[in-house]
Order: C-alpha cells, then structure tokens, then sequence
C-alpha cells in the first residue's frame, strides 16, 4: 500500500476512453413520449376521480360583493366548490374558485354558474396606466429605483466620446407556452396518506406544501412525476392551482384532478418580464465603449419582473443604469429560461450594433473589443465564419433596402451560470440477475436528466446504456434539487457518478477474491469484468452479478463540494449568428440561419446538448418575430389568450439551425439550458438591420414594424 | 360548451326542414347547421354561440361533390379544402382557388373544413373572440377595435365594425365569378357570391352574408376559364406556419397575347368582405402585365383606403402584394 495511500476518487475517463458518455444518445424514453406510453400528470386517471377547474377574476382588480358557490354544485354532475379568495382581486385572472365535477366540461358549467358580483377597482395593465399621474396603487410596497454606477461619471463619459448613440428598446412580455399546462392530480379520499402527481420542475418543492395543504405528514405523501411536458421556470412549488386541487380533495374525499386550460395557463401561469431600456451609450473612434447610462422599466405585473444587470456581457468603462419595477394588475412574473437576460441582451446589443454602424466600425470587431472573456472571441469567430460573414459583402453598414430581399447577419452572446449545488444524492442497485438500477427522485423537464442517470451509471460499469434503468421523478426516491438556474446537471450528475463510482468499487471489493487480487485491479468494461493485469479469463457481468448476495448490491453517492471540483463548474458563454432575408416590400423576416457555439463542460449527451441549443434558439426566433401578451386597457382584458392569438413560430418558420459544441471536457459537467436562448432575438434584430437598415427597437419584429422602419408606413 | 341536440338529417330535405323553425327570428340563434366544425365548435366552446340543436350536414352524400360539367365547375357545400387542393382541374384551370385553399389553416383543418363552412365562417377579430367584449358584431354597442388593438382589422369598408372577413376562398370564388346557390324554406335562390356578403353598415350589422337562418348553402359554382386565363392566390400571414391574412390578393387575368383581356382583382384580409376593386381590374384591361401598370392597379385598389390607429402597414403591404400578384402572371 505505498503510494496507492489516498482513497481513488471519482474522475471522469478521457474522452478516448468514454463509451457511453459524450456520444450522441437517443434519450431512453424517447419511445415513450413518441408513442403516447409516457404518462404525463395530464393523463393520470385515479378511479373515483374528479375533474376540476378555476374561475380566474374577470378583470385585473375587484372588491368581492358576493361569491355564491351554490348554484354551481346543483349542475349535475358537479362534486363540490370551493372560493379561493371571497375579499379583493388584484391581478387580471387571480383564481376565486374551483369547482369539482364528474368531467371537466361539467366542471366548466360549474364554474359559469358562479354568483360572482363585484365591483371594479381602478387598475393598470399597460404601462400608460402605471405611470399616469393618478395612477392606481398596484401594490402596497410601492417600488423603488435602484441603481448602479456612478451617474456624473458615465454622463461625462459619454459627454466626451467620439460617438454616441441614445435610443429606447423594449421588449413583450413573453408566456412560457410549456405543452403541458401546469396541473395537479391529487389522489387522496380521506385518511393519512396521499399521492399528488404534478407538472413541475422540482418533485420534492410541490410535496410539502401539497401535505401541508391537505394537513398531512410530508412523510406521508408521496409525489410524483414521472413525465413532465415543459416549465422553463414557471413550475416550482404546488401552485394556486395545486392548492386548489388539494383544497377540493379534501372536500369532496374523492382524487381531483386540476389541469390549467390554455387560456388559465396565459393568464395565471407566470411569464417572462416585459420592459423598456432607454440607453446612452458612448465609445471612442475605434469601438471602445466609453459611457453608458440607462433608464430601465420592469414590466413583472404584480411582481417585480427581472432584467440583467448592465453593462450585461460588455465592459463599459463608466456605466450607470436606474432600474425601477412598474407593478400593474397582471400575473406576476416567473422565472423564465435565463431570467432577465434576453430582455438585457436585447438591449445591450441592439445598442451596441447601433454603435458600431454609426462609427462605420464591424460590429463583430465592436464586439470583440468590448468583451474581455477570450472564449467570446473564438466563439463568436466561429460563428461569423459558419454563418459567412467574412464574405458578407456589407459589414460595416446596412444593406440597400431598395432591393426587394436584402440578406443581413447579425451576432449576440450569452452567458449563464449552470453550475450545481448541495441537495441530491443517487442510489445504485445491480441486482443478481445483472440488471442495474440508477435510482433519484429528480425530475426530467426535458433536458435528458433520465437518459444522463442511466448513462452515467453505464459508463461507470462498463456497460451499455440500455442496460440501466433510471428510476426517476418521486419522492421515494433519494432527494434532488430542483431545476432551476441551469443547476439540474451540475448538482446531479457528481452524486450519480459517485454513487455508480461507489457501487462499482464495492462490487469490485466483492470479485477481488475470485479473482485472487487487489479490488484495484478489478475493472469493468465492454460487459465484463477482469483482472487488468491478470491472465485469469474475464467473468461476463451476468456471471459476476451471480454471485452477488440475493439483495443485489447497491451504493450512494451524493454531490459534495469535493465531488463537485473533480466532476463538475459552472459558468458559460454562448454567442450566435442569424442570417435573415428581409422582405423590403412585405416587411417580412425570414430567418435562413441559426448558428450556435456553446460551451457546456464536458458535454454527457451531445445530441441532447444539441437539441437544448436548437431548442433555445426557437424560443428566441419566436421571441424576435412573434411573441408578444396583448391587452386592452380600457377594457382590463388579455387580448390574446389562445394559441391562435398569442403566435408562436411553426415549422415554416424555422431555419437551418447548426449548433456547435465548443468542448471543454476538462472543466467537468455544466448545465446548458438558458444560456442557449439568450442572443438569438438580438441576433436576428441586428440581422434584419444589417439587411435593409431597419432597426426595430421594439420586439417582436412584425411586418408592420419592419414596414415602418422602412419608411413605408404613412 | 351549452348542451345541445345533434341532428343527422340524411338529405337537404330534412336539413331544410329542421332549420326551418329558425325563421322565426326568436329561434334564429337555436338551430344550427354544422359543417366540418372548425369554426364553430371553438365558437361553442368559446360560448360565442350557443345553439340548442345543431343540423349535422356531414351525412348529406349530395353535398359533397366537385364536378365538371361541361366547363362548369360545381362544388357541393361539403367538399373539404382538403379535396380542392388537391384536384388536378382546380390546380391546371383555376390555380387562384387552388393555391387559396392550400394557404388556409393547417393539413388537419383543411382534411375536415369544408367549402360551406369557410364560406359562412366568423369574425377572427379578438375582440369578436374573446367572450368578455360585448361589441357591436355581438349586441353590444362598441367597436372595441377602432379604438383599441386594430392591426389585423379592416382598411376598407369599414364601419361600424371593422372586421376583416377571414375566408380565403371567398376572395378567390369571386375572382372566378362565382355564383352561390343557397335554399331555405321560401325556397331556392342563386347569386354572385359577390353579393352574398355583405358590409357591416348594411342590415344587421352581426351577420357577415345575406344568408337567412334557415338557409343553407348548398352549391358554388363557376365557368372554368377561358384558354389564356391565368390567376394566382397571393396571401401574406404574419406567421407561415398557419395564420389568417394580413392581407390576400385573388387575381384572374385573361390575356391576348400578352395584353390584358380580363380582369378580376379581390382583395382578402382587408375589409368586411372580400373587397374586389372594378377600378383597378378597368385599369388593367388593355394593359400589359407590366410593372407600371400593376402599381397603377395596386394604387387604384388602395384609393380609398383608411386606416385605424394600427394598420396603416397595410396599405403599402396590400399595394406590394397586388403588383406581385399582376408581375406573377405577366
Ligand atoms: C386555427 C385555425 C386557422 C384557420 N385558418 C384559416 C385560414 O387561414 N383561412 C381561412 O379561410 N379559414 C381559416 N380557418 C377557418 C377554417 O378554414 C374554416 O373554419 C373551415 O373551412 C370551416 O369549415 P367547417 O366545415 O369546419 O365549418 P363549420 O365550423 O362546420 O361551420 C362554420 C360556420 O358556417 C356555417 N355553415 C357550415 N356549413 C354551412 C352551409 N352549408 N350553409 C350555411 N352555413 C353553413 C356554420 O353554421 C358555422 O357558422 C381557420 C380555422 C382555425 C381553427
Ligand atoms: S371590429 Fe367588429 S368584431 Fe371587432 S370589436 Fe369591432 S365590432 Fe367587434
């Protein structure tokens, strides 16, 4: 024992050496949810079960005169109601009541029999209402400005600088739109024990408060998502709607089952902040960003809305900003894929480019020259040369919108955190018949959690991915964190690589003998196991998994601190490219390309890595041409609550995507999801204007506002 | 959704006589007819309609036909959009009805959304759609687009309310002439498909065509175009993917040689009605399909154009669209 002292710990293989990981693989339960066999909280069906729905406030703030629940249960087929708020509304689509029946279309009749008599309170849904003069309390903490930098500074800054450009942006608020609207089914008739399937990003943040709801033991309710169809962080905790779900459990001892429809979802179901940047921003001759000031709105209905802090990604030497939260009676905010960054984004490079054309200067170079981070510059050099902008024949100033199509490139960055935290630990059980188990209640919101439990057993064990099965997505199961923040990688792939690392030493220490040597020398590869140095014929992993005990073996791991230095970091970047073809006549913009360079650590399943990028570069073409909440004022509603009203790009939208991994396997896992949808809608912005020189200030970039621009619009 | 009774009638003899109750202006909401139900079930859903009893015309055989006899192209009332964009005599003699069915909604609407019911559609206006605003177009007393969000809203005809009719084959039926053939308990009438419709300043400012409540739409018609007949169906939809019409132009145009002969010019997306312009067809015959004569046309078609607060865009976008469509077809 001379110089093997120090326990071995877990590492991840070089790249060479990696079988399973870091290859492209198609998710385990792709069949699954391709043949409709995944089985979403949507379609649980508990015998007994009750249907359920929400009356949301018609209007966005009311002082209750009545709430009469009674005519409501003499619908046939209704089960009970229950009132959720008998005082004051203040947001458009607060929940009053539930109603519980025999199928949701009854459930419905329920709910229009309501006796809601009400009087209207003054509000404010669109920013001309917050601000006016006798403007309603939204809120009774009134916001306040916060700010950051120092204001003479950057004013002087700016002052003196060769160029300066001073203009406003703003972005929609935008809605989440996740496939499976947010929902509870809630399996509990009574006693001590329940079981609550949610849609949600975090199985064990729903579960307590589910319990708590109901007044039971949190040890006794198991929850459960075994499948779950999109959050992109608007599905943490039990929610009102999961509060009202357990609320009629209780009361009519039956399983409630309470799906959000499409227009509850918009209106009730979080969104991404809305907001306006007014912004100076200065640089010298060469495209050095001297001064910045800005003046910043946060547009987070009746919550605080986020935006990224500025300068954003860019250095700027003297920068003030003022942020101030304008609260109206809407839905709040929730965190939405990367919270406050493209909004922030938006605004910094759109100001940026305008910059660098207004100096004649490229403004791939203005980018490079205000962004210290090297990474930024070898990915934004790859994505100019995949995307052709170093044979765009104009660089430094806009195409002649004369021509009836104009192409134009456009760039942006990103950068995130995605590194991982405290909180998750993984089982893993090799049973004596050989099948293995890799088991974490986790959740899997579609970034391929399920698959990368499996393979990283695999990996470990020296076998193949199918032969591992993840057990995922309960309570039951060892403790995870939530998905948030990009941190759903980072924390749970060192606890199920320690744990598959733990399981194979202690299976390794149990073979030793038969194989007569030290467990160091014992390994697992290629569905075997052998002696590294031995002449004595490898035993197939069947064979060795038969002389395990009859309870199997199985070992933990959890994340640590340490794990986490060897295994995983946080930190990325991302920058993007978009070519555009403007039509000049119709102000229409179609995107030809998407070009993407991510960095994510050491990548665990590239192909998902890939459609996590072409995922957020959807969400942000959509962003950039379609998206946007409309309301009506005068009238208090939302105008657009449907999925024909509120647009989302189709198919015929897409364009070529082509992402690139920008491997770093040396640095360990990192989570990639948000990053990926942070430049894109700036990308194509500068794009369009590249094109034509049309430079919409105001996403998402319509017809109408391109025709604008154009100077077509009398 | 109301609760509702659901009629099977298997000829247009019981479908007429089932409707005919809804001649009695009181029972003019109650009864129904239903089609492929891409409209009006959201409707119901939506509570924007609320029938007691829906006539189900989807057992009527004798409806679903698209015949040519002797030149004269006949489509029953429930030949799906499906089926016309893919009939070889639509696609090589009347493309503007072709390509108009091809561009509507998505492959699922279109393989069950029939001709009869994209004819009778509603208002896609938001505020017609939403429940909570009772305008105009639903006995209210408001139009809530020409003072709130109007960007899909109407540029022409408009007043009192300011909808745009959302069919894409009406434009295209018209640029082709067509005639409509519609029966009711008074009996059977033919006329223009051009007349069918009607602005909202005229009767009854909730209904879109001068079709009764009892009377169905039977048949539409038309003679297939003369040899030298070219036409096209030119629509624009904020998103590709599937949308309505920011705007739409139905071009026929005969030629001589390479001079304009004939001329029909309908505009979709628009106005309240398919809006065919004589001035510019005038201003095109005689013509060559050239890039001054098309903007001539396209600057007659926007003549009277008067945008609200929103939708300026689409008097530059429409005029675009109409000499692309004339450029197409030189
Ligand atoms: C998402 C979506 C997108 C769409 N996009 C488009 C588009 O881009 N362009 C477009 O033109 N349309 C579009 N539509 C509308 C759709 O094309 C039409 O609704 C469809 O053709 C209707 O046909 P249907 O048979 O389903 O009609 P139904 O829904 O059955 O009927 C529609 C209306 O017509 C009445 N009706 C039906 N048949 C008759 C008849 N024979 N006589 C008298 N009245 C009758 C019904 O009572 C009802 O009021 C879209 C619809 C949806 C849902
Ligand atoms: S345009 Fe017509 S449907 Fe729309 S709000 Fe006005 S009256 Fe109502």
């Amino acid at each position: 024992m001379a110089q093997d002292e120090k326990d071995p710990v877990a590492t991840w293989p070089a790249r060479e050496n990696l079988k399973v990981l870091n290859h492209d693989l198609v998710r385990v339960d792709a069949r699954a949810k391709v043949t409709g066999a995944a089985r979403y909280t949507h379609d649980v069906r508990v015998p007994g079960m009750a249907y359920a729905r929400l009356l949301l406030a018609p209007l966005p703030a009311l002082k209750i005169k009545k709430l009469d629940l009674a005519p409501a249960l003499k619908i046939p087929g209704v089960l009970g109601a229950v009132a959720l708020e008998t005082d004051r509304t203040r947001w458009l689509g607060e929940p009053i009541a539930a109603v519980a029946a025999t199928t949701p279309e009854r459930a419905e009749d329920g709910l229009r029999a309501i006796l809601l008599e009400y009087e209207r309170e003054p509000w404010a849904i669109d920013e001309a209402q917050a601000t006016a003069p006798n403007a309603p309390k939204v809120r009774s903490n009134a916001p306040k400005v916060s700010t950051d930098g120092d204001q003479a500074s950057a004013e002087r800054a700016c002052e003196g600088a060769a160029a300066v450009i001073e203009a406003t942006y703003t972005v929609p608020v935008q809605h989440h739109v996740c496939l499976e609207t947010h929902g509870v089914v809630v399996d509990y008739k009574g006693g001590d024990e329940a079981t609550v399937w949610c849609s949600t990003q975090s199985t064990f943040g729903f579960t307590p408060d589910a319990a708590k709801e109901l007044g039971l033991k949190a040890s006794r309710v198991t929850g459960l998502v075994e499948y779950m169809g999109g959050g992109f962080g608007a599905k943490f905790g039990l929610g009102l709607e999961g509060q009202a779900a357990c609320k009629l459990s209780k009361e009519i001892k039956r399983p409630v089952h309470l799906m959000m429809t499409r227009r509850d979802e918009f209106l009730a179901a979080g969104n991404r902040t809305g907001g306006k940047m007014r912004i100076k921003l200065a640089a010298s001759q060469d495209g050095t960003l001297v001064g910045m000031v800005a003046d910043r709105r946060r547009f987070g209905g009746i919550g605080n809305g986020s935006m990224a802090k500025f300068p954003y990604i860019y250095a700027v030497e003297n920068a003030y900003s003022e942020t101030l939260s304008v609260p109206m009676n809407l839905d709040s905010n929730r965190a939405m894929r990367a919270p406050g960054h493209p909004q922030a984004g938006f605004g910094m490079e759109s100001a940026l480019d305008e910059l660098a054309y207004k100096l004649g200067v490229d403004p791939l170079e203005m980018r490079k020259r205000n962004l210290k981070d090297k990474v930024y510059h070898r990915q934004l050099e790859r994505v100019a040369r995949e995307i052709g902008w170093y044979e765009h024949p104009h660089r430094d100033k806009p195409g002649d919108p004369k021509a009836e199509k104009c192409i134009g490139i456009g760039f942006g960055v990103a950068v995130w955190g995605g590194g991982g935290g405290g909180g998750t630990e993984c089982e893993v059980r090799i049973e004596r018949d050989g099948s293995v188990s890799a088991a974490v209640g986790t959740q899997d919101l579609g970034t391929g959690s399920r698959t990368y439990v499996a393979a990283i057993t695999a990996e470990e064990l020296g076998l193949r991915l199918e032969d591992v099965t993840a057990h995922i997505g309960s309570t039951r199961l060892p403790s995870a964190t939530g998905s948030g923040g990009s941190t759903t990688t980072g924390s749970l792939a060192p606890a199920v690589k320690v744990a598959a690392f733990n399981a194979a030493r202690a299976f390794a220490a149990r073979l030793a003998p038969v194989f007569g040597v030290d467990a160091a020398r014992v390994q697992f590869a290629g569905g075997e196991v052998r002696d590294t140095q031995g002449a004595k014929p490898a035993l197939s992993w069947k064979q060795a998994c038969a002389m395990l005990p009859a309870e199997g073996l199985s070992a933990r791991g959890e994340w640590t601190k340490d794990a986490n230095k060897r295994l995983a970091a946080s930190g990325i970047h991302g920058a993007q490219a978009a070519r555009v073809e403007v039509d000049t006549q119709t102000g229409r913009v179609r995107v030809l390309d998407m070009i993407a360079m991510q960095d994510c650590g050491l990548p665990l399943n590239r192909l998902a890595v890939v459609s996590q990028v072409n995922g957020g570069m959807v969400q942000a073409l959509s962003y950039a041409l379609h998206e946007e909440r409309n309301v009506d004022a005068a009238l208090g509603v939302m105008l657009n609550s449907t999925m024909e009203g509120y647009k989302i790009a189709g198919s015929l939208e897409m364009p070529r995507m082509v992402t690139i991994i920008d491997d770093e396997d040396e640095r360990g896992v990192i989570g990639v999801a948000e990053a990926t949808c942070i430049p894109g809608h700036s990308a194509i912005a500068n794009a369009v204007f590249n094109a034509c020189g049309a430079r919409v200030r105001d996403l998402p970039l319509t017809p109408d506002k391109v025709l604008f621009a154009l100077g077509k619009v009398v | 959704m109301k609760a509702f009774i659901l009629s099977n009638p298997k000829s247009v003899k019981d479908a007429l006589q089932l409707l005919a109750v809804a001649r009695d202006s009181k029972q003019a909401k109650a009864i129904q007819p239903l089609a492929g139900g891409q409209d009006l079930l959201t409707e119901m859903k939506e509570h924007l309609a609320e029938p007691d009893r829906l006539v189900n015309l989807k057992g009527i055989a004798e409806l679903d036909y698209l015949r040519n006899l002797d030149g004269k192209v006949q489509i029953g009332a429930l030949a799906t959009l499906a089926r016309m964009e893919k009939n070889n005599l639509l696609n090589e003699h009347a493309r503007v009805l072709f390509e108009a069915a091809h561009s509507i909604a998505s492959p699922q609407i279109r393989s069950v959304g029939t001709i009869g019911g994209n004819l009778n559609q509603r208002p896609r206006c938001l505020y017609y759609r939403l429940e909570e605003a009772n305008c105009l177009k639903k006995g209210g007393k408001e139009c809530f687009a020409y003072s709130g969000m109007n960007r899909y809203n109407a540029i022409l005809g408009g007043g009192p309310s300011y909808i745009v009719h959302p069919s894409d084959l009406a434009p295209a039926l018209i640029a082709l002439d067509a005639t409509v053939f519609i029966a009711g308990r008074t009996g059977p009438r033919e006329m223009p498909l051009e007349s069918y419709y009607k602005l909202p300043s005229v009767g009854d400012v909730r209904t879109e065509t001068v079709r009764e409540p009892d009377e169905l739409l039977l048949s539409v018609s038309f003679q297939l175009p003369a040899p030298g007949t070219r036409s096209t169906y030119l629509k624009f939809k904020e998103r590709e993917s599937y949308d309505f019409a920011l705007a739409s132009v139905a071009l026929v145009l005969g030629f001589d040689g390479d001079v304009i002969r004939h001329a029909r010019l309908v505009l979709g997306g628009v106005a309240p009605v398919p809006w065919r312009v004589r001035a510019a067809e005038a201003a095109l015959v005689g013509q060559k399909a050239d890039t001054q004569t098309a903007e001539k046309a396209a600057e007659l078609a926007l003549a009277g154009a008067v945008p609200l607060s929103g939708n300026a865009f689409k008097i530059p976008l429409t005029k675009s669209l109409i000499v692309r469509a004339i450029r197409s077809l030189a």
